[in-house]
């Protein structure tokens, strides 16, 4: 019985370790993830949320949502909060990265996508650059990877048009809590329409 | 009017200089001993530009955000909506690209200054093709068949590769944010560019300010159908629109100028 559960264990590990993202996987996984979402997107026949719980299932393998809000607030006020506030805020961020995107979608129709060129910051950054076309202009997108702990890949940042998503998170919340406490920046997280 | 944008333009340059002294603190205040994780992020997305720390005119600023906005809104987006539906899409695409060949002096003067000599050449190319074979710029000839690619630089840039600063930001009233340097690089652009009507130039496309006028803003609302509710919508991730603007704008120009 012993045994079983020394197999049973071993085996989730070596699963877990498997999903995790190596540095070799990372441009091959984003290559078939990025035309799996793309399809997805131009399938007229799928309903808003089937899309989203579809995108999303993908997406959450590889961004890390937690790492995402500890940046956007600083790791002081972070160490500020306690856990269930560290919880709430990151559902509440994650929540409204994944709305900002889906509203995005009708913007997209049928792009040429160029995905390429993976350039190795340091040795826990990696950068991949994607290239969007549209009309006869050209837009770039770099998803940001880090190397976690268990040295895995995982996205804490993308940069749209040389703009880095977290970064303008971050001067909004610093400028926001200013003046007001957290609690009212959850609140402003929350509502869908802000 | 323009004696007093100068007036403006000297006072604030003397202010930013003024500012020069304090704000080469900010940024070594975030270093830190411990090199954790979130350290090396705080450090990755701390705000580089120093200068972007600085907002003497946050309050104006703010309230021309709000003033651009609603004329956007509620002004711009209507306008270009309804042309939109008069006018197809090629049609408008053409548009664009015939205005777009006519700033083409503006380009080659900016790649020129930043010693883009390649770049230069195939700008040139482009007009030369672009105005010739593809019937005054309306069709992107050179981008379809010969795959030349435009290499957009204005005098902003050209002043951010000479190591000019961006100063600090000025949300200006129709044209958005902008900041000192970029200021200065409108006033280059507009001396470079064929549908501006300037007196002291030795040669002027059009006749009058009012011409000049109407060109732009037909150029202007042409540009803004062809990119209709993409305002509207990254207004949506805003938590806060001045600041969020704001970051956009440097982040973006800093990314230019790096090109």
């Amino acid at each position: 019985m012993r045994y079983f559960w020394i197999v049973c264990l071993t085996a989730l590990l070596l699963a877990q370790h498997a999903s995790a993202l190596e540095e070799s996987a990372i441009e091959p996984f984003m290559k078939k993830n990025v035309e799996v979402v793309a399809s997805i997107i131009r399938d007229k026949a799928l309903k808003e949320d089937i899309k989203a719980t579809k995108i999303f299932g993908i997406f959450d393998q590889v961004f890390d949502y937690t790492t995402m809000s500890k940046i956007s607030l600083g790791s002081v006020k972070w160490k500020e909060l306690n856990k269930s506030q560290q919880d709430e805020f990151s559902r509440a961020f994650e929540q409204k990265l994944k709305n900002s995107y889906m509203s995005k979608l009708n913007l997209y129709t049928d792009e040429k996508i160029v995905l390429g060129g993976m350039q190795k910051i340091n040795n826990t950054r990696i950068q991949l650059l994607m290239t969007l076309f549209k009309n006869n202009e050209k837009y770039e997108v770099i998803y940001k990877f880090y190397k976690t702990n268990n040295n895995e890949w995982l996205i804490y940042d993308v940069d749209v048009l040389g703009v880095s998503i977290i970064q303008t998170y971050k001067i909004q919340f610093a400028e926001f809590l200013q003046k007001e406490p957290f609690e009212k920046l959850l609140e402003k997280l929350k509502n869908k329409e802000s | 009017m323009r004696v007093l944008f100068a007036i403006f333009l000297l006072v604030s340059s003397i202010y930013a200089v003024e500012n020069i002294g304090t704000s080469t603190y900010i940024g070594t205040s975030s270093v830190n001993n411990s090199a954790t994780e979130y350290n090396s992020f705080d450090e990755e997305f701390s705000v580089k530009n120093t200068e972007e720390e600085i907002d003497p005119l946050s309050g104006y600023n703010r309230l021309m955000t709000e003033f651009n906005d609603v004329f956007y809104i509620y002004l711009l987006n209507p306008t270009a909506k309804g042309y939109s539906c008069v006018a197809p899409k090629e049609a408008r695409l053409a548009i664009s690209n015939f205005f777009e060949n006519l700033f083409f002096p503006i380009r080659l003067i900016n790649n020129l200054l930043q010693f883009k000599f390649q770049n230069s050449l195939e700008e040139t190319e482009r007009f030369v093709i672009n105005s010739t074979i593809g019937i005054l710029g309306f069709m992107d000839v050179a981008k379809d068949q010969y795959n030349i690619n435009p290499h957009n630089e204005d005098f902003g840039q050209t002043l951010g590769y000479y190591g000019v600063g961006s100063g600090f930001h000025v949300v200006l009233p129709f044209l958005g944010p902008s900041n000192l340097r970029d200021m200065v690089g409108i006033f280059g652009d507009s001396w470079a560019n064929p549908i501006s009507y300037i007196d002291s130039r030795s040669a002027n496309l059009l006749d009058s300010d009012e011409e000049s006028i109407y060109a732009t803003s037909f150029h202007v609302i042409n540009k803004a159908s062809l990119h209709l509710n993409e305002y509207e919508n990254i207004k949506k991730d805003a938590v806060d629109l001045y600041p969020f603007l704001k970051n956009f704008y440097e982040s973006r120009r800093e990314k230019l100028i790096k090109e």
